[in-house]
């Protein structure tokens, strides 16, 4: 879920000057970054050499698009409580995945010096089939994701500088890639410490001012109950299955979203694990205070009659910034807005190279020569497409936004979070869940996407995708478990440690 | 330590088929059906702590770290049982209607106050000790020299 409609004009000199800094920072950071990228594992994996502060920053910014500064807040707005379990799982999800994969993760590249998520499938099962249909399942959900946050990237663009779509989308295109094809992940971890560092700046600032104005949460929430007593009703507007299925696939999904367990890879001393979950999960919730902040505020003004209804709900962020903030904060959160979708456009740009130039070509039992050369080469041919496919139909661009987290979950979940704790779990498991969690994605997503298919209230695709490719890997392991390759004695040793 | 993972691995198997069960009611029940809240709620709790476990669980166990989990499944199932039967009030806890505030301090934010410190607090003991890394840098070593 992402930005897709124009935000109001914000075209003001301060907000102008703001981002302006904001884009020169970044380019002195790529620039930066460019001159100490030497090699593939620079470009992919930042040399294993970035510390715990970097790690923790670029994993919570990477996470965080601009849905949770624009989008998030108006979802909020409109069903009340109920946006709320899209984000219930923060507090579990980061140390259940520092449990679950960072330590396995981390120790792989200490054995193997792997490199991407597909790898680590791969050596798990000793099989390129499933490491290749990973790397497809990445591909085809990173193009999408790519392509909604360069549009939503291109909106916030326009409404700062005034420069019309397009030329937004491939402005905004052409900063990221400049600093993501010449410095790889490395320029994206520390251009993302920056970005991380100013959203939860900027969060907590709004989330402060969203207090005071509404008379803190006591004063919000009598505003809200006084009008409107449903949408503070503990699933809001949505039925409890629904909202139940969004904690599910936020919470269980966290497990399987490639652009933040590939940085697992890169930490320089596995034992800095140990504050990770901590240092996470607080500028998570720190960042994520303005979703809930700004939606909740909004809902109280219009609730005293003190604001209009909002036409969008999208229009909630733009609206309180600009109508109850100071313009230097909404400067920044503005900032804060293209430094989330840049991030994550950044962070998927390396994964999707990785997917094309390294695991690919492993799936085909073949090897590329000049994985840098080409690596570089690889982003910037997707960040075209995806630029392209940003350009065309708002229906295409707004399908591929759909299904982006639901792939990821229904196909690396069971596969690598699972896999890699479970000794059981058998190829033929892997590579069956794999292909499930990605046809029944697409084919589901389609078809209720063109109203094909009726999905009935309380069920999400991504739920169901999800689910059922947990089903098809625990079966297809337990009926292949006899006939199951052994684990490589590594593999097994990083398994059980 | 065998034992410990197949619990955890049936936890997550359970909350799976409870979250399918529910998933096919809706498919092909009538309306909205009253137990499947409940379920998945079980099934969500389930499957979250049994990954944990899964993960955490080593030939030296889970140790204190049972403590933890077992806290945040009760918090998850209690947490929800609680909301499901809470009555309507005028009441404000911390400034938010009492299921709302369940929800977001109790069930949202509680854990952050556990986990992520019990995660830390354990971690030489538990979770990564300098001689396991080690152990996979010798046997990664062995391999790439084909032993």
């Amino acid at each position: 879920m992402i930005q897709s409609a124009p935000l109001p004009p914000l075209a003001q000199p301060t907000i102008i000057a703001v981002a302006l800094l904001y884009f020169a920072g970044v380019a002195a950071i790529g620039y930066w970054a460019a001159r100490r990228t030497r090699t593939a594992r620079d470009f992919f994996v930042a040399g294993e050499g970035i510390g715990l502060w970097a790690l923790a920053l670029s994993a919570m910014a990477a996470t965080i698009s601009g849905f949770a500064f624009i989008g998030g807040p108006g979802l909020v707005y409109t069903v009340g409580l109920g946006a709320i379990y899209l984000v219930l799982p923060a507090g579990i999800t980061n140390s259940m995945g520092a449990w679950v994969l960072a330590k396995r993760m981390r120790l792989l590249a200490e054995a193997r010096k792997l490199i991407t998520v597909p790898d680590a499938i791969g050596a798990r099962y000793r099989s390129p089939m499933a490491q290749g249909l990973s790397a497809t399942a990445i591909l085809v959900a990173t193009v999408g994701y790519m392509a909604t946050n360069i549009l939503a990237l291109g909106l916030v663009i326009d409404a700062i500088f005034g420069t019309g779509l397009t030329p937004g989308i491939w402005v905004g295109m052409a900063i990221v890639l400049a600093y993501s094809a010449s410095g790889g992940i490395l320029a994206g971890i520390y251009t993302d410490m920056l970005q991380g560092a100013l959203m939860a700046l900027a969060s907590v600032l709004v989330f402060l001012f969203t207090l005071r104005l509404g008379g803190g949460m006591g004063g919000l929430s009598e505003s809200v109950l006084a009008a409107d007593p449903a949408w503070l009703g503990p699933w809001g507007r949505m039925a409890p299955t629904a909202a139940l299925s969004l904690l599910f696939v936020f919470g269980v999904g966290s497990l399987g979203q490639p652009h933040v367990v590939h940085k697992f890879y890169m930490l320089r001393d596995p034992r800095k694990l140990r504050w990770y979950p901590l240092l996470m999960t607080v500028a998570l919730i720190l960042t994520l205070l303005l979703y809930f902040g700004v939606g909740f505020a909004v809902k109280a003004l219009v609730s005293r009659g003190e604001l209009a209804p909002l036409v969008r709900a999208d229009d909630a962020t733009p609206t309180f910034l600009l109508q109850y903030t100071p313009i230097l904060l909404a400067a920044l959160v503005f900032s804060g807005v293209a430094a989330a979708i840049m991030s994550t456009v950044n962070s998927f740009m390396n994964i999707a190279a990785a997917a094309i130039t390294h695991d690919l070509p492993v799936a085909f039992g073949t090897k590329v020569q000049n994985e840098l050369r080409w690596g570089r080469i690889s982003t910037i041919a997707i960040s075209i497409v995806a630029a392209l496919v940003a350009q065309v139909s708002g229906t295409l661009v707004a399908l591929l936004g759909i299904f982006g987290w639901g792939l990821f979950a229904s196909t690396l979940v069971p596969a690598l979070a699972i896999g890699l704790n479970w000794e059981g779990a058998t190829r033929a498991g892997a590579v069956s869940s794999i292909a499930t969690g990605l046809v029944l994605t697409l084919a589901l997503e389609t078809a209720a996407f063109f109203k094909w298919l009726t999905v009935p209230q309380g069920v999400t695709i991504a739920g169901l995708a999800l689910v059922a490719s947990m089903l098809v890997f625990f079966v297809v392991s337990w009926l292949t478990r006899k006939t199951a390759a052994e684990i490589d004695a590594d593999i097994r040793l990083v398994m059980s440690v | 330590m065998t034992r410990l993972k197949n619990a955890a691995l049936a936890a997550v198997v359970f909350g799976t088929a409870g979250i399918s069960t529910t998933y096919l009611a809706a498919f092909f029940g009538d309306g909205p059906v009253r137990w499947a809240p409940p379920v998945f709620v079980v099934g969500v709790a389930c499957i979250m702590v049994g990954m944990m476990v899964l993960g955490a669980a080593t030939d030296r166990g889970v140790g204190r770290l049972a403590v933890p989990f077992a806290f945040v499944w009760v918090l998850l199932v209690g947490g929800f049982a609680w909301v499901f039967r809470a009555p309507q009030s005028g009441d404000l806890w911390l400034g938010l209607p009492p299921a709302a505030a369940i929800i977001i301090y109790g069930i949202g934010f509680a854990p952050v106050l556990v986990l992520p410190l019990a995660y830390a607090l354990t971690f030489d003991s538990i979770t990564l000790r300098p001689e396991d890394i080690e152990r996979v840098r010798a046997a990664g070593a062995a391999r790439e020299r084909g032993e």
